[in-house]
């Protein structure tokens, strides 16, 4: 009996740890209890050290020191801030009126916004919640398909986890051990790879079916000049001006400049260049701008400014992702206030809300380092280890088992859950089978991702939920009888996007190149020549030494049992490896 | 019981009265790290102080919370097996959770760490980095944390209990009046219906 539980610890553990979840109770203490309960049991029966756990002060100590997951509250507050500034109405509003008029073009809008404010630390529930109650009406109003109009909103809202800055990409960070801004990096190409597959959707969409996506009629277009043209080649001109302004200045600089570094600046330059222009053109009253081209300067710029000072910051090295994260709550404060949409209560109602999420993730990080604690005291990692890499196929197989796993068990955990309790049982594994922990991390990011959107589970469509129109009702323009959006209609909307999302953690399984990894590659944001390059990746081709993303080629011909490229390289990049390993650096 | 109530309000009191404050160090951590970054840049200057008063401050707000977080409910569960239990069954598992789960870890970790930083305290440690802060204060909010924890714990076992008697309502249901999404989506409704009225004015 003693042998074969001290055989079996590693699996009984777990098995545990399934129950001990399932039982309902807070996962934080659940992971601590589990943990707790197997380090006594273990050290009674002598299969672990007596002094097991004097380490876990120690241990908590060490979260408690970590300047990553500070960047935590950071965000969160500057969230909570930003959703309620009116930052996102105004987006909402003008960007649907200027796309309002093609086909479709309250969707292109609403992911286009989803974008934007997911790069300003988008919150999932306030972006679903402001489209669904901004957008959601106009689009019922003038005959837009429900599953479509809600699938649109519960994914737009959904990007706010994937383009950084957003916290799973922090929490993931931590957890794989890699610097936050590498992830952020990494993630930018598949955030706007994903926003480009959800237009190209609803493009289909309109194109197979015109008259679920129609064009708003004329007399919903509300920002006009007085004669009644849309003033759209004035805002032509102004786009035109700030795009050649940033190439210009893009080329004067040298030619060394890093292109993170080139991006931004130029981006600012070239934005800075349509603000002259709309502040100049009113304050002169030179009345050259149309009021279109004025209203999308005006409302563009508050959250470009937010998304420089933060992922500007970040990318151009100035500031840590922590501070770049204080500077933003910062900034979002100032905007709020200036804004005049700051009050007392709010702000104590964000700064309590940001203490219950800190503290709720936080416990849950020191519940499974309790757990931890003990599975390795029992040698549970070298257990899972064997588990994954003996299945077949290597580093394809490894992955595919993985993100299938992950996808199922998005179900029913989010992913604070799944990368405190999950990422550090398969992260070893990963890095051994050499794959790169950032280019991984990523990958799952966009798996996680589904876990707002399955239905009938998923936080997006909670959200949406709750805002959309559970009653016909009057609507109070058109005076029409609008029929209510069923729950059926938003599961069947959610559906085409997480097919749209298991389909990019293929792209990103069968094109690695997707995510920048490691040094010099720079967060290509242009998309187009991503796509080039992509179609030139797919050529057979040697793996380039510094690269640990699985072949791009292995998809089409069972790769071999250990890939030999991968393992020539991976000789200089082992002892890099086993120096970080090392440097004490987390718990 | 009905001692033992009273001990579970003013206990609930007090941890309210805890998490005002608490929340507002958060405030305080966002400010002073976006103050020195700023200033770091601008005038190269830093200090070891300022960056270690921000992870005190994180390490506060995410310890000293934890009671308030148990008692407003907010820590994380997964509910796909309990939600379909009844009422009942779900108050048993939060005793049993209480009981099993939170009241022995708190004892664990208090009785590891306090005697850390008694010792900090005792040799009056500092921080190794220049500059750096005294030591003890940080070391004396794990214990302190979960000492709260435990004390709200009590409180949590006490309304159960009564519940399963009778005595209360259910204590389950959380006590705040709206969650910010509500309010967020009461407010930005409330706009809508501003805007639309607008618009069918402006019409002729």
């Amino acid at each position: 009996m003693m042998h074969f539980l001290a055989a079996n610890m590693a699996p009984i553990m777990f098995a545990s740890l399934v129950v001990f979840l399932l039982i309902g109770y807070p996962v934080a203490f659940s992971l601590g209890a589990c943990g707790l309960f197997f380090g006594v049991v273990g050290v009674e029966l002598g299969l672990m050290p007596q002094t097991l756990l004097q380490a876990l002060p120690l241990r908590i100590f060490g979260i408690m020191q970590n300047d990553t997951l500070l960047a935590v509250p950071f965000f969160t507050l500057m969230g909570l801030i930003l959703e309620r500034s009116g930052m996102a109405e105004d987006l909402l509003d003008t960007i649907g009126q200027l796309f309002g008029p093609i086909r479709g073009g309250l969707a292109y809008a609403v992911i286009l916004v989803g974008a934007m404010l997911a790069a300003t630390t988008g919150v999932v529930a306030a972006s679903v919640i402001s489209m669904g109650l901004i957008s959601l009406p106009i689009m019922l109003r003038y005959g837009y398909d429900r599953r479509v109009a809600s699938g649109v909103i519960a994914a737009s809202g959904t990007l706010a986890q994937i383009i950084p800055p957003s916290l799973v990409l922090i929490v993931l960070a931590d957890q794989l051990g890699r610097s936050v801004g590498d992830l952020y990096r990494g993630a930018f190409l598949p955030g706007f790879a994903l926003t480009g597959l959800y237009i190209l959707y609803v493009l289909m969409v309109t194109m197979a079916q015109p008259s679920w996506a129609p064009a708003l009629p004329k007399e919903a277009r509300t920002i006009r000049e007085d004669d009644g043209s849309p003033g759209l080649r004035s805002l032509g001109v102004v786009a035109l001006l700030s795009v050649a302004a940033a190439v210009v200045f893009a080329k004067l600089r040298p030619a060394e400049t890093p292109t993170d570094e080139l991006i931004v600046i130029s981006m600012s330059v070239g934005v800075g260049v349509a603000f002259a222009l709309a502040v100049g053109n009113r304050l002169l009253k030179l009345h050259l701008l149309s009021r279109m081209a004025e209203r999308v300067t005006f409302v563009l710029i508050p959250p470009l400014a937010l998304i420089f000072l933060v992922l500007g910051t970040i990318f151009l090295g100035v500031a840590t992702p922590t501070e770049g994260g204080a500077m933003g709550a910062t900034g979002a404060l100032v905007m709020a206030l200036a804004r005049r949409r700051l009050d007392f209560r709010l702000l104590k109602q964000a700064l309590d809300t940001t203490m219950k999420i800190s503290s709720f993730v936080l416990f849950i990080l020191i519940g499974s380092t309790v757990f931890s604690l003990s599975f390795q005291a029992v040698d549970g990692p070298i257990w899972v280890e064997h588990l994954l890499t003996s299945l077949p196929g290597g580093q394809l197989g490894f992955l595919i088992v993985v993100n299938i796993l992950i996808f199922l068990l998005a179900f029913f955990l989010d992913f604070f859950e799944l990368s405190f309790i999950v990422i550090p049982l398969i992260a070893p594994v990963a890095d051994k089978l050499g794959i790169d922990l950032v280019w991984f991390g990523v990958l799952l990011a966009v798996n996680m991702q589904t876990s707002f959107m399955h239905p009938p589970f998923g936080f997006a469509l909670f959200y949406l939920r709750s805002v959309a129109p559970t009653e016909d009702y009057d609507d109070r323009i058109t005076s029409r009888r609008i029929a209510k959006v069923t729950t059926g209609q938003i599961y069947w909307g959610a559906v085409p996007f997480v097919l749209i999302q298991i389909l990019m953690v293929g792209l990103i399984i069968a094109f690695p190149k997707l995510v920048s990894t490691g040094a010099g590659g720079g967060p290509a944001v242009d998309v187009d020549k991503a796509f080039q390059q992509m179609q030139k990746d797919s050529a057979p081709r040697v793996e380039p030494p510094a690269t640990f993303a699985p072949d791009g080629g292995a998809s089409a011909s069972p790769p071999p049992a250990d890939p030999p490229a991968d393992k020539a390289a991976s000789d200089d990049e082992a002892m890099k490896r086993l120096l970080e390993a090392t440097t004490p650096k987390k718990p | 019981m009905a001692p033992l109530l009273s001990l579970s309000r003013l206990i609930d009191r007090f941890t309210a009265w805890v998490g005002r404050w608490v929340a507002w160090l958060v405030l305080a951590a966002v400010l002073i790290s976006a103050i020195n970054a700023a200033v770091r840049k601008l005038f190269n200057t830093s200090s070891n102080a300022y960056l270690e008063i921000q992870w005190y401050l994180f390490a506060a707000v995410f310890l000293l919370a934890a009671g308030y977080t148990l008692m407003r409910q907010e820590h994380v569960k997964i509910d796909v097996v309990s939600g379909h239990l009844s009422k009942r069954t779900q108050i048993w598992i939060d005793i049993v959770g209480l009981v099993l789960f939170v009241l022995p870890l708190v004892y664990t970790v208090i009785r590891l760490s306090l005697p850390l930083a008694i010792r900090a305290y005792e040799m009056n440690e500092y921080s190794s980095n220049a500059g750096g802060l005294i030591r003890w204060p940080v070391f004396a909010i794990l214990p302190l944390g979960f000492l709260l924890l435990g004390i709200q714990a009590v409180s949590e076992l006490i309304k159960r209990v009564a519940f399963l008697r009778g005595l209360i309502p259910d204590p389950t249901q959380k006590a705040q009046a709206k969650s910010a999404e509500e309010e967020l989506a009461e407010q930005l409704a409330k706009e809508v219906a501003e805007r639309e009225k607008a618009a069918l004015v402006g019409k002729p």
